[in-house]
């Protein structure tokens, strides 16, 4: 839940979201009307070097990102996550936005267990639209009413979503989602055990953005994966990166 | 049907209708600026092309073809990356593309060799090393030893084997390895590797393209 922080409703009628804060608090933000931004996306179209006198230039790409939309949406409020769902990294950019910004930068500890499944994950949309949808989802505390019907999975992406979403389009529509993004779907993103899931049964890509702690355990995973391969991502989805995810899915024989 | 590997520094060109033809290799800033091929690899081939195929995939059907095993390390060292694939019982158990950080170390080794004008055939294969992480800053190191004394070609045998210890890291350290590309006629490079390689030439990825295209494996895009 939130801190101990007293939360202004009447004052807020924009706010931006850092992470996976709570259902309570987005259930309370969805009831006060508020209109939610996640800051996590790429929203505005400053350059990420603006975050730069905030955070450091070789720092989590998600963070920079959720700093420059911080810096520049005009929101009333900012939530976000610091907890055993998210990282280090956010808790001291919630630190740093608390002193820069002056509107009220709320932390919030996601400890929710009930698990809602992984419908989106498992389903035959496009990867693209499995991620937007999943993201698009933290914006509300109940899972879509509508989920897609299940499909047997070729392949896997295993990881966070990627702030550049351009590596998700190589990937076959049979691709299911596991990692934090399944978490995610799942409104349980400190689910640790679940974060550990994946199928051994098909080509996996274990995906972390550059610099962030998940890289290490994206490796592990990679390395005793019988077909995984490891990736890292800065900002911007570059052409050899591209190209190996091609050529494994490719050479994997699950190509679209 | 016409194939080409459009590296960054040189290009080779096939014609598969010219059964026992060798390969061409034309330096690719010579390259008529209106050539198209059919099917084209390489940093420069996806403008030269009606159909493209990545330069991992070329270099895994490539050796597929000519090492004709199922299990083999392939590490290609190019003029401006390094990759790798590792297949095990047939199947693709690893790869590695190093565009960044490893970047242009072929290319200044041959930059270096002809500024120096250097016989890399009759370099020796040095006892000391520099740590190499990309051609830019190896050549700082190289200036260095020679401002303090070293001998242009021992400080270049140096950066060649640095390059040679470099790759071999980056490809998990196997037991043996076949190599591909440029470097393979380099003898400073090929035996600074402390492990067994096998240098296959510099046309895997065009022969890799001629797999795909008699359809020898699935085709790529």
């Amino acid at each position: 839940m939130a801190g101990q922080q007293e939360i202004p409703w009447q004052r807020i009628r924009k706010a931006g979201i850092v992470g996976v804060p709570p259902r309570a608090v987005i259930g309370a933000l969805n009831a006060h009307g508020v209109e939610i931004h996640d800051l996590d996306e790429p929203l505005v179209r400053a350059n990420l070097a603006t975050a730069t006198p905030f955070l450091p230039t070789v720092y989590c790409a998600i963070l920079r990102t959720a700093v420059v939309n911080a810096l520049h949406c005009q929101l009333d409020a900012v939530f976000i996550d610091i907890g055993p769902g998210k990282c280090d990294a956010a808790r001291y950019t919630a630190q740093i936005l608390a002193q820069q910004l002056t509107i009220p930068v709320i932390t919030t500890e996601n400890t929710d267990r009930e698990r809602l499944g992984n419908p989106i994950s498992e389903s035959g949309l496009p990867l693209v639209e499995k991620l937007q949808r999943i993201t698009a989802g933290v914006r509300v505390a109940e899972p879509p009413a509508d989920p897609p019907p299940f499909v047997a999975p070729t392949a896997s992406f295993w990881g966070v979503p990627p702030r550049d979403f351009a590596i998700l389009e190589l990937f076959p529509a049979t691709t299911h989602v596991h990692g934090w993004t399944r978490c995610m779907e799942n409104k349980t993103p400190a689910d640790h055990e679940l974060e550990m899931v994946v199928n051994t049964e098909v080509p996996t890509v274990f995906f972390a953005q550059s610099f962030c702690a998940k890289t290490a355990l994206a490796r592990h995973l990679a390395k005793r994966h019988p077909h995984g391969l490891y990736l890292d991502v800065d900002a911007h989805t570059t052409a050899s990166a591209k190209a190996k995810i091609q050529a494994f899915l490719e050479l994997s024989g699950a190509t679209l | 049907m016409k194939l080409g590997d459009f590296g960054t520094s040189y290009t080779k060109l096939l014609d598969l209708a010219n059964a026992g033809c060798a390969p061409e290799i034309v330096p690719t800033k010579d390259l008529p600026p209106d050539l198209t091929v059919d099917l084209a690899t390489g940093h420069n081939g996806k403008r030269c092309a009606s159909r493209y195929v990545n330069e991992l995939i070329a270099l895994a059907r490539g050796g597929e073809r000519l090492i004709a095993r199922p299990d083999f390390l392939l590490l290609d060292c190019g003029s401006r990356d390094i990759k790798f694939v590792r297949m095990h019982g047939g199947r693709l158990k690893d790869m590695g593309w190093n565009a960044e950080c490893g970047a242009s170390m072929g290319f200044t080794i041959e930059l270096l060799e002809r500024y120096y004008n250097l016989d890399r055939q009759k370099m020796s294969v040095p006892t000391q090393t520099f740590s190499v992480t990309c051609g830019v800053l190896g050549m700082s190191d190289i200036f260095d030893a020679v401002i303090a004394g070293v001998p242009v070609a021992e400080a270049v045998a140096r950066f060649v084997r640095g390059i040679a210890i470099n790759a071999h890291r980056f490809a998990g350290e196997p037991d043996l390895l076949y190599l591909s590309g440029g470097l393979c006629d380099h003898p400073v490079f090929i035996r600074s590797f402390p492990c067994e390689v096998v240098p296959l030439g510099r046309f895997v990825l065009l022969n890799g393209l001629a797999a795909i295209a008699t359809r020898e494996k699935p085709q790529t895009s």
